[in-house]
């Protein structure tokens, strides 16, 4: 019984930590309709600059969220403005391209800059757990789960509550009607970019103590990211959080009662279920030109 | 999807291969003994020096400069001097047949060395041998590359991939009956370098009355290991015996220490012996203990080692990689079959190497009929932060292995 009752709390703790990350890709994904899948080479790119500013300086993971999350964030900004924004009304699949081409561009320097040899960062707590009875929490999630609620906390305050929210989703309702109340729509979209960019700073450092990562890594992450924001529903920020404790939960379990092999399939069992039963995911509202296609 | 792709691509590769060698034919070569011995042998390799493959493929490529140097300064091969070209096969199935043959075919090397991985040895091998030409390769240990029964192929480390962990397995049953585990747990990647080492330890070991209680095979893809961790713990075993490429080896041992389990011995297959990475990613006090095996360590009083070891900090400002090693064991098994044959006669090196002993840095090698080795890989223990030669007794760097492993300290 314990054994089972600790499988779910590290499904959920692990669920957390993948939030964490699917984070900005939720908000680009659903509010300005590009699919960032350079998403995966960003974290595992701030997940670096924490190891080099810990390996450097000896600062701590999470206190490098400080520096690599503006970092990032003026990356972002200036992805989208150099090369996003010139293809901002080409189709969907065009956007694929790009990023991914951004991705691969990534991969490349970080492999020249860091080797293709597997970092991690090791502080004292990384291999820690809390312990409450029979049952352990490893601290490295824990703190990956607060982190999780904090820069989702923040993002759905952020889209719901301030003006600069209003308008991004205004914007992604419809840009010429919100061009037409005053939105500027090139601010927005950058802005909406540059923040999505801008939490692979608090989800690389939480990736970088838990995981040894290589530039390679990416393409799993995109993948797994992927699938949380597909069950969650694309750019719904309280959908990502389900999405990603029910996979996390559903890994564990299938790791532990299945085989390990299926494990890793769970990702891409859910997105194709999810896409044959419900195609916008848990969260997602239906748009007009889903019903009508 | 890609590697089904990729596989019919090198069928499609090795088919043309084939297609060329068979009209080529007896062209030219045979000039073994002829007025040239003044000329420098030409030894021609390909390594994967960029892609996937490119940290042991640049170490591989290290390795060979190394032996080149340290034998012309000594004369050379049979009085000749030697000379490396060395091509790049972007880690590449395809590359590396198209660079082979035209190390053959266009640049007529005297000579090959083998490339890295098993992966690319096993087409690399092929062209070699429709070419008659003797193929001494570091790494590559996979089964299938001496199903084929190759004549000409040579794998230049103590023992192919189902037989790495022979001497754990001996040590373990040399222990005495109270000190040995009774039960043990074996997660293992699903590769072809782990897995087998692992098959072959599980079945010896519970041949010798050792309880399986817990077998898994993940998936490379898997970075998370808590889960695995949780459920060895459940089982409670005295041998945890994990085939670890290198980042699950790390991700292991932290999940162990997370949920608080310290088996009483804890074997992994190649992560421990990336020195510096793995103390680091493990840290250093948790390494004590840990048992692994590896074919060359810089510590073995083999002849050569030491020159090779120094030679190679000299050179390239830091400590040689045991790939380095391997390739540069290679290259001395090359030697000495030229130097046996006293001259380059492909057919009479490689009698040769199959009915004889080569000593190298590694320990003596030796080969059955396929080019399998037959020798024993060393068995080695993190102590202390360093790791120490625990097997063979010869050149062993500790006195004894320390056992059970002490408790993580966190």
């Amino acid at each position: 019984m314990t054994h089972a009752v600790q499988t779910v709390i590290l499904g959920l703790l692990i669920g957390g930590v993948y939030a964490l990350l699917a984070a900005g890709l939720t908000l680009v994904f659903g509010v300005m309709n590009i699919v960032n899948v350079a998403q995966g080479a960003l974290l595992v790119l701030a997940a670096l600059l924490t190891f080099e500013l810990w390996r450097r300086f000896g600062l701590d993971p999470i206190a490098a969220v400080v520096v690599t999350t503006p970092a990032m964030f003026a990356l972002g900004w200036v992805i989208y403005r150099l090369f996003v924004a010139r293809i901002r009304t080409a189709p969907v699949s065009m956007t694929v391209l790009l990023m991914f081409a951004l991705a691969i561009t990534i991969e490349g320097v970080m492999g020249l800059t860091w080797k293709n040899v597997f970092r991690s960062v090791t502080p004292s707590y990384g291999n820690q757990s809390f312990h409450l009875g029979p049952l352990f929490f490893p601290k490295a999630q824990v703190y990956g789960c607060v982190t999780a609620v904090v820069v989702l906390g923040a993002l759905y305050l952020l889209l719901t509550r301030t003006w600069t929210g209003r308008a991004i989703r205004a914007a992604s309702e419809n840009l010429q009607g919100s061009e037409l109340v005053g939105v500027n729509i090139r601010g927005v979209a950058a802005l909406t970019f540059a923040i999505g960019v801008a939490t692979t700073g608090a989800g690389g450092s939480v990736l970088s103590v838990l995981y040894a990562v290589f530039p390679a890594s990416h393409y799993l992450w995109i993948s797994r990211l992927l699938g949380i924001v597909v069950l969650g529903g694309m750019g719904s920020v309280p959908g990502a959080l389900a999405g990603a404790l029910i996979l996390g939960v559903a890994e564990a379990l299938t790791a532990t009662y299945v085989s390990t092999r299926w494990a890793v399939v769970v990702f891409y069992v859910v997105i194709l279920a999810v896409l044959l039963v419900r195609p916008q995911g848990l969260a997602g509202s239906k748009l007009r030109e889903d019903v009508a296609g | 999807m890609a590697r089904g792709r990729s596989k019919a691509v090198a069928a499609l590769a090795a088919l043309v291969v084939l297609v060329g060698a068979a009209c080529s034919g007896n062209g030219d070569g045979g000039d073994a003994g002829g007025g040239q011995s003044s000329k420098p042998i030409v030894i021609g390799a390909s390594l994967p020096l960029t892609g996937d493959f490119s940290q042991p493929g640049g170490a591989a490529k290290r390795g060979y400069e190394v032996w080149a140097e340290l034998v012309n300064e000594r004369g050379g091969v049979t009085g000749r001097q030697v000379k490396l070209t060395v091509l790049d096969d972007a880690s590449s199935q395809d590359t590396v047949v198209s660079d082979y043959n035209r190390l053959i075919t266009r640049d007529k090397v005297d000579l090959l060395l083998g490339t890295f991985s098993s992966l690319l040895n096993l087409p690399a091998s092929a062209v070699a041998e429709r070419n008659r030409m003797l193929y001494v390769e570091p790494a590559g240990g996979a089964p299938a590359l001496f199903e084929r029964k190759f004549k000409y192929l040579f794998f230049a480390q103590q023992a192919t991939a189902p037989h790495q962990a022979d001497v754990f397995v001996d040590w373990i049953k040399g222990l005495p009956a109270d000190q040995r585990p009774k039960t043990a747990a074996y997660p293992t990647q699903d590769d072809p370098f782990t897995t087998p080492v692992i098959e072959t330890m599980q079945k010896a070991l519970e041949q010798a009355g050792v309880k399986t209680v817990y077998s898994t095979v993940y998936p490379p893809e898997t970075s998370n290991f808590d889960t695995i961790a949780n459920s060895i713990k459940a089982r409670n075993p005295d041998l945890v015996a994990q085939g670890a490429v290198f980042e699950d080896g790390v991700g292991m041992v932290r999940s162990l220490i997370k949920v608080g389990f310290s088996p009483k011995t804890l074997f992994q297959t190649s992560a421990p012996s990336n020195s510096d990475e793995y103390s680091k990613g493990v840290g250093e006090a948790n390494t004590e203990g840990v048992f692994y095996t590896v074919s060359w360590s810089a510590e073995a009083d083999y002849p050569l080692n030491k020159e090779f070891v120094e030679r190679y900090r000299k050179k390239f400002n830091k400590a040689p990689e045991e790939d380095a090693a391997d390739a540069f064991a290679a290259a001395q098994v090359l030697q000495r079959a030229v130097e046996a044959a006293g001259g380059i006669d492909q057919d009479r090196m490689a009698d040769w190497l199959h009915a004889n002993q080569v000593d190298t840095i590694l320990g003596p090698l030796r080969w059955d009929a396929t080019g399998a080795p037959q020798s024993d890989f060393l068995l080695a223990q993190w102590q202390s932060g360093k790791s120490e030669i625990i097997l063979p007794k010869d050149v062993a760097t500790a006195d004894s292995a320390v056992t059970p492993k002490p408790d993580w300290k966190g």
